[in-house]
């Protein structure tokens, strides 16, 4: 059960400039007030390869809960946990930059939820070959994500192992013993098939709704660069946190 | 402002983030010394080693390594889909 969607952008932003604001596109809701659900990110890897001059990343974002509010209302409490809904998902971030060939790519999962929805988005950005230099230089985008569901067959993985049924279920402690039987005669009323395609296709009109506010945010950001460079950003950011410290 | 997941990570988090963008922005985007970021590993291994703790204590190392397990699975699925 797969369903995957395709995006094309343009950036009217020069190649370097469009990965630095990837970098920067969670670090301040003052710089991007599309990012307030995002309550941290952190680096978990970051190093260049000698020999390609490849830079290669890995961060990990906390974002409050992107499980649609739909699919949600399709789960039953003792598959989400209940408050499930307001819970907050993981996202593995890993990007490749190449300066040299002028690419970039990235990819994001969640870590969390992915027994109900697992949700891939791989991200191309390219310099133009024959960039126009009198405009300043344009950024493309393609951008692919893949949603699947795998609802049932994760239950059933489950059932099997019940320690890995402790690790997963550990963000949600439910009675666990109690609600297998429950899930399962859950599932069979409606179908496994059915409720993972129904997640599917939910998932993927939010996602879309969601592009459209990421690349907003980016271009927010994109301006900012163009205004003041990365020393006025910085600074930006700097009198953001000692204002949120202030705050604290 | 972004935080990190684990408050007591915060500080170092923002010393070696503003070394990375600082680096990134004015060398690595520039072509100068594209062969090494070593510069933020003194203040990316502090940080690190504070995080590390943090993913530990929230499992979160353990959904790494179920995203690495599941990548592996796909992986296979995948290739072996195209023969």
């Amino acid at each position: 059960m797969v369903l995957t969607h395709t995006t094309n952008h343009t950036y009217s932003h020069p190649f370097p400039t469009v990965t630095l604001a990837f970098f920067l596109r969670y670090c301040s809701p003052q710089l991007n007030p599309f990012a307030s659900h995002v309550l941290s990110t952190d680096t978990i890897s970051s190093h260049v390869d000698p020999e390609t001059g490849r830079l290669h990343t890995t961060r990990i974002h906390l974002k409050k809960s992107r499980m649609p509010p739909a699919v949600m209302k399709l789960l039953p409490t003792s598959l989400t946990g209940g408050g499930a809904a307001d819970k907050a998902s993981y996202i593995l971030e890993s990007s490749v930059v190449d300066m040299r060939e002028g690419w970039m790519s990235t990819e994001s999962r969640n870590l969390n939820f992915v027994g109900v929805l697992s949700v891939v988005e791989r991200q191309m950005y390219v310099a133009p070959r024959a960039a126009n230099h009198a405009s300043g230089g344009t950024t493309d985008v393609e951008t692919k994500v893949v949603f699947r569901s795998r609802l049932g067959e994760r239950i059933r993985d489950r059932l099997g192992h019940p320690s890995s049924a402790a690790a997963t279920t550990a963000a949600a402690p439910t009675d666990s013993a109690s609600n297998h039987g429950q899930q399962d005669g859950w599932l069979s009323r409606f179908g496994a098939r059915g409720v993972q395609r129904t997640i599917e296709s939910l998932a993927s009109t939010k996602t879309q709704d969601q592009l459209g506010k990421s690349r907003e945010g980016m271009r927010m950001i994109l301006e900012r660069l163009r205004q003041t460079g990365i020393i006025g950003v910085l600074e930006l950011r700097k009198m953001a946190r000692e204002r949120s410290m202030e705050a604290v | 402002m972004s935080q990190s997941l684990a408050k007591q990570c915060n500080e170092l988090k923002e010393r070696y983030d503003t070394c990375f963008l600082k680096w990134y922005s004015e060398k690595y985007l520039r072509g100068i010394g594209t062969a090494d970021n070593n510069e933020c590993s003194t203040l990316f291994k502090e940080y690190s080693s504070c995080l590390q703790e943090a993913l530990k204590e929230r499992g979160i190392d353990r959904l790494l390594e179920d995203a690495r397990e599941d990548n592996k699975e796909n992986d296979a699925a995948f290739l072996g889909r195209k023969k």
